[in-house]
C-alpha cells in the first residue's frame, strides 16, 4: 500500500474536528494584534515616550520579550510592533503547533482511534502528512491575517508580508518539530513536553545571543525564532533570513518520516522494560497513585523552572553592566540601579508563576483524563471515595504549585548571587517565589471547582488564564485601566522585591482558593461520573 | 439475608433527551449468578454504574448489599468488587502494580488466591499496562476481583476480550466463587456463557426489564421445536391451536408448539402413527431473537447480541 493514502481524507477529517479550536486561536491571536497596533500608536505619542520605551527595550529584560531590537534609533509603529509583539505571538503560535501536531499524530494513536483509521486504507505516513497539511493551512490563515491587520493599520505591505510569512514558516518548523517528537515518545503528554522543552531551548538560544549584542549575535542564528526579526521588517527589509526556515522543516519532516516508516503503531522509539510484579509500599492509596502518575512531569516542569530561573537570573550583571554603559537610561527608568534590577526580577517572577499556574492547572486536570480513560471509574468501584480521589489529585497539584515556584524563584536567585558574586539574592528571590505560590494554587483551585462542577466549565478558567497572561504582559503597553488590570491573578501579590510584600491580597487569594476547593470537592461528590 | 445483594425497583435514568433507564426492576439473589442480557445500548452498563454509585438515578430505588448505591458508595464497595467491559489501565504502572492498588484500595484481599489467579490466567504481572492487549487487560482486572474476599462480583461483559481458554478458567472461577457463597451479576452478550453459568437470566430492553427468572421458567414462556416423522398427513396439524410454523420437508415435519398446549398436540400427533419425534426445548437464543428480534433483524450474527 502507498504510504501516503488516505492523507486526504485524513486531513479533511482532522480540520473538521479543529475548526472550533483553529477559530479560537486564529481570533485570539490576530485580535491580540489588530488590538495592540493601534493601542501602541496611542500609548507611545510623544517623540520623547517613544525614545524612553526604545532604551527599555535595549535592557535585557526588553531583549527576553522584544527581540534583537532593530528600528529602536527610529521608534516609530512599525518597529514597535516587531518589538513589543511580535516574541509572544510567536510563542503562543509555537505552543498551538506543538500542540496541535500531537494531537493529529501521537495522541491519535494512544486513543486507538489512529488503529481503526490506518486498518482502513490510509498510509503509515498519512496521519504525519495530514497533521503537517493541517499545520499549513492553520499557520497561513493565521500569518495572512496578521499581514492584513498590519497593512490595514497603514503599515508598509511589503515588511508586514514578510512578518505574515515569518509566522507561517515559524509555525511549521514548530509543527515539524513537535512531530518529529511525537514519533520519539509513545506518549501524548511525553511528546508535548519534549516539544516545549524544544521551544524553550529555541526561545533561550534567541535571547542569549540577542542579548549578547543588539541586532543579534552570531548564537542568535541558531535559532529559529530569530530569523523572522532578521528579516529586519520596518527598517531595511530583506527576505532571505526566511528561507533558512526551507531546510530546517523539510530536515525535521525526514526525520520524522523516517522513523515513522521505522516503527510499529502505538510504539515509540524507545522501548517499554518490564517492571516489578507487585506494587511497592507506596502505591497504596489515591495520593500514592497520583504522585506516582504525575512523577514524571513534576521532574519536568521544575526542571523547566529552574532553567527558566537560571537562565533569567544570570541576567543580572548584563543589567548592571548596561547600566554602567548607558547611564542615560537612568533618565528614563530611575536614578536607583537595584531598582531596575529588583523590578527585573519581580517581572521574572510572574513568568515563572504563569509557568507553574499552567503545571497546576495540567496536574489537576489529569482527574479529567483518568475520568474519560475509564480509569476513575475503576478506582470509585472500589472503597475510595471521590473526596479521597479528587482530594489526592488537588494534594499533588498542590505540591507541583510550590515546587516549580520554588524552584523558580530559588534557582533565579542562586544565579544572580553567582553572576554578581553577591548572596542575598537566593534568599531575596525565595520569598518572592513564596510570594507568588498563591498564584498557581489558585489558578489550580479554579480549574478542581469547574471539573468538579461541570468539565464544559474549564474553557472559562483557560480563558482566565490567558487573559491574566496577556494583561500581565500587555497590561503596561496597552495602558490598560486598572479595573482590567484586577482580572489577571498575576496582578494581585505585590511585585516583590521591587515592592513590600503585603499579605491582605495574598490572603483573599489563599483564601479563595480554599473556599473553591472545597466546593470542588462537595460539586465532585454531587455530579455523574462521565463515562464511555 | 433479609434484602438480596442487589435490588432495583423503577428505577429511571436519562442522559439528556435519552432515557437509558425506564422502570427498570433487576433482582440478584444471595449466593446466585445473575445473568443480565440485552443488546448494545440497553443500559447493561448504565444499569452497573448506577448500583455502583458513578451514576445517580433519577427516580425509584436501589439497595447494593443492602445499602444505598449513591450515599454509601465507599461502605458497599468494600464488600464487592467490580470489573468493566472495557478495562483502562494506567499505562505506565505494570499488571501486577495494578492488581494490587485496586486489592489495596478494596482493601480485602487474599494474597494466595492472586497468585493462584495469575497462574491460571496466565497473566504475566511485570509487563506495563501500555503493552496489554485488551484480553491481557481484562485478566487484571479480572485477577483483582476474582482475589478480593467480597460478597458480591459485578460483571460488566467481562468475557469479551478472552480467548475461548481463558473462558472457560473464568467459567470455573465464577463457579468457585459462587460456591465460596459470593453473589454475582453477569452481564454478557455471550449466550453460551450465560446458559453454563447462571442460575437466574434478567433481560433488558430499552432500559426495561422484559424477563426475569430461572431459564427453565423463561423456556417455559416460549415453544419447543419438534422434528417428526409420521404416517398420516400432518398438514390439518397446522391450523391448530398451539401450532406455529409447520412446515413439511418430504417425510420430515417441523412445527413449534407453544408450551400450555403439549397435550392436546401430541394427542392429535400420536393418532397420525409416529414413526420418530424429536423435540428441542429453546435455546436461549431463541428467547432472546424472540425479544429482541425487531431490534437485531438487521445484524448478520444471532448468537452475540
Ligand atoms: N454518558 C452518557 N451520555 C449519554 N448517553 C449515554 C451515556 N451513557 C450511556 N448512554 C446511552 O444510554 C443507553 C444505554 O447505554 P449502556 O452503555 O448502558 O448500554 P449497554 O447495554 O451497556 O450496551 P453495550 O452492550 O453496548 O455495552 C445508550 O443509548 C447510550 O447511548
Ligand atoms: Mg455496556
Amino acid at each position: 500500500m502507498n504510504s501516503f493514502a488516505g492523507t486526504g481524507t485524513l486531513t479533511r477529517f482532522a480540520l473538521r474536528r479543529d475548526r472550533l479550536r483553529l477559530t479560537i486561536w486564529a481570533l485570539a491571536l490576530t485580535g491580540t494584534t489588530a488590538a495592540t497596533v493601534p493601542a501602541l500608536d496611542q500609548v507611545f505619542t510623544s517623540e520623547a515616550d517613544r525614545a524612553a520605551r526604545a532604551a527599555l527595550m535595549r535592557t535585557p529584560t526588553g531583549v527576553i520579550f522584544g527581540g534583537p531590537g532593530y528600528g529602536l534609533e527610529d521608534y516609530t509603529l512599525g518597529p514597535m510592533v516587531v518589538n513589543e509583539l511580535l516574541m509572544s505571538l510567536l510563542i503562543a503560535l509555537a505552543v498551538m503547533n506543538i500542540l496541535g501536531a500531537v494531537r493529529h499524530t501521537r495522541a491519535e494513536e494512544e486513543t486507538g482511534r489512529a488503529e481503526l483509521l490506518r486498518a482502513g486504507v490510509t498510509g503509515r505516513r498519512a496521519a504525519g502528512t495530514a497533521a503537517m497539511v493541517v499545520a499549513v493551512v492553520s499557520n497561513a490563515i493565521i500569518g495572512a491575517l496578521t499581514a492584513a491587520v498590519l497593512v490595514g493599520s497603514g503599515l508598509p505591505a511589503a515588511d508586514s508580508i514578510a512578518i505574515g510569512a515569518g509566522i507561517l514558516l515559524t509555525g511549521l518548523t514548530f509543527a515539524a518539530l513537535a512531530a518529529a517528537c511525537a514519533q520519539v515518545v509513545s506518549h501524548a503528554r511525553t511528546a508535548i513536553g519534549l516539544g516545549m522543552v524544544g521551544l524553550g531551548v529555541i526561545f533561550m538560544i534567541r535571547v542569549i545571543g540577542d542579548i549578547a549584542e543588539q541586532g543579534g549575535s552570531a548564537l542568535s542564528w541558531a535559532s529559529p525564532m530569530a530569523w523572522v526579526f532578521q528579516t529586519r521588517a520596518y527598517v531595511d527589509l530583506r527576505w532571505w533570513p526566511l528561507l533558512l526556515y526551507v531546510p530546517a522543516v523539510l530536515a525535521l519532516t525526514a526525520i520524522t518520516s523516517a522513523l515513522a516508516t521505522r516503527r510499529d503503531l502505538g510504539a515509540g522509539l524507545v522501548p517499554p522494560r518490564a517492571g516489578r510484579a507487585t506494587a511497592g509500599r507506596f502505591l497504596s492509596g489515591p495520593l500514592g497513585l497520583h504522585l506516582r502518575l504525575q512523577r514524571g512531569s513534576l521532574i519536568t516542569w521544575t526542571v523547566a523552572t529552574v532553567a527558566l530561573g537560571v537562565a533569567f537570573g544570570s541576567l543580572a550583571d548584563q543589567l548592571a553592566v548596561f547600566l554602567e554603559e548607558s547611564p542615560e537610561m537612568i533618565q528614563y527608568i530611575g536614578a536607583d540601579p537595584t531598582a531596575l534590577t529588583d523590578s527585573f526580577f519581580a517581572a521574572m517572577m510572574q513568568y515563572v508563576a504563569m509557568l507553574a499556574g499552567a503545571a497546576t492547572i495540567l496536574s489537576v486536570l489529569r482527574l479529567r483524563a483518568e475520568e474519560s480513560a475509564g480509569r476513575a471509574e475503576v478506582v470509585l468501584a472500589t472503597a475510595t471515595s471521590r473526596v479521597r480521589w479528587m482530594g489526592g489529585a488537588m494534594l499533588t497539584a498542590l505540591l507541583i504549585a510550590v515546587v516549580t515556584m520554588l524552584a523558580g524563584g530559588l534557582s533565579m536567585g542562586a544565579a544572580a548571587d553567582a553572576v554578581l558574586e553577591d548572596t542575598s539574592y537566593t534568599g531575596v528571590l525565595t520569598l518572592s517565589a513564596l510570594n507568588m505560590v498563591v498564584v498557581p494554587v489558585l489558578f489550580g483551585a479554579v480549574a478542581a471547582l469547574c471539573y468538579g462542577l461541570d468539565q464544559r466549565l474549564l474553557p472559562l478558567l483557560w480563558l482566565w488564564f490567558v487573559a491574566s497572561i496577556l494583561i500581565t504582559i500587555f497590561g503596561p503597553i496597552l495602558d490598560l485601566p486598572a479595573w482590567s488590570l484586577n482580572i489577571s491573578a498575576l496582578e494581585h501579590p505585590a511585585f516583590h522585591p521591587a515592592e513590600e510584600s503585603v499579605i491582605t491580597p495574598l490572603a483573599i487569594m489563599g483564601g479563595a482558593a480554599i473556599v473553591a476547593a472545597l466546593g470542588a470537592l462537595a460539586a465532585y461528590r454531587r455530579r455523574d461520573l462521565v463515562t464511555g | 439475608m433479609s434484602t438480596p445483594p442487589i435490588q432495583m425497583r423503577a428505577v429511571d435514568k436519562s442522559f439528556g433527551s435519552v432515557k437509558a433507564l425506564d422502570q427498570l426492576d433487576l433482582e440478584v439473589a444471595e449466593g446466585q449468578i445473575t445473568g443480565f442480557l440485552g443488546p448494545n445500548g440497553a443500559g447493561k452498563s448504565t444499569t452497573i454504574r448506577v448500583l455502583l454509585g458513578l451514576l445517580r438515578a433519577d427516580a425509584g430505588s436501589a439497595t447494593v448489599l443492602g445499602m444505598d448505591p449513591w450515599r454509601d458508595a465507599v461502605e458497599a464497595h468494600r464488600r464487592l468488587a467490580y470489573v468493566p467491559g472495557d478495562v483502562a489501565l494506567w499505562p505506565n504502572l505494570t499488571g501486577g502494580e495494578a492488581i494490587d492498588l485496586l486489592n489495596r484500595l478494596r482493601d480485602t484481599v487474599d494474597e494466595r488466591r492472586k497468585d493462584e489467579l495469575i497462574e491460571r490466567f496466565e497473566l504475566d504481572p511485570t509487563k506495563k499496562a501500555r503493552t496489554y492487549s485488551k484480553g491481557n487487560r481484562q485478566k487484571v482486572a479480572l485477577v483483582s476481583a476474582l482475589a478480593a474476599d467480597v460478597d458480591l462480583l459485578v460483571l460488566d461483559e467481562p468475557t469479551s476480550g478472552l480467548d475461548p481458554l481463558m473462558e472457560s478458567v473464568f467459567t470455573e472461577c465464577v463457579r468457585e466463587a459462587r460456591d465460596r457463597g459470593t453473589s454475582v451479576l453477569l452481564s454478557s452478550h455471550i449466550l453460551a456463557e450465560v446458559e453454563k453459568l447462571c442460575d437466574t437470566v434478567t433481560i433488558i430492553r430499552r432500559g426495561r426489564a422484559v424477563e426475569s427468572g430461572t431459564l427453565a421458567d423463561l423456556r417455559q414462556l416460549t415453544r419447543s421445536t419438534v422434528v417428526m416423522e409420521v404416517d398420516g398427513d400432518a398438514s390439518p396439524l397446522a391450523h391448530r391451536k398451539g401450532v406455529h410454523g409447520l412446515t413439511q420437508d418430504g417425510e420430515r415435519i417441523t412445527f413449534q408448539v407453544d408450551h400450555d398446549q403439549w397435550d392436546p398436540v401430541m394427542r392429535e400427533v400420536a393418532a397420525l402413527g409416529v414413526r420418530s419425534l424429536v423435540s428441542n426445548p429453546p435455546s436461549l437464543e431463541e428467547l432472546f431473537m424472540r425479544h429482541y428480534g425487531e431490534d437485531i433483524s438487521h445484524r448478520p450474527e444471532g448468537a452475540t447480541v
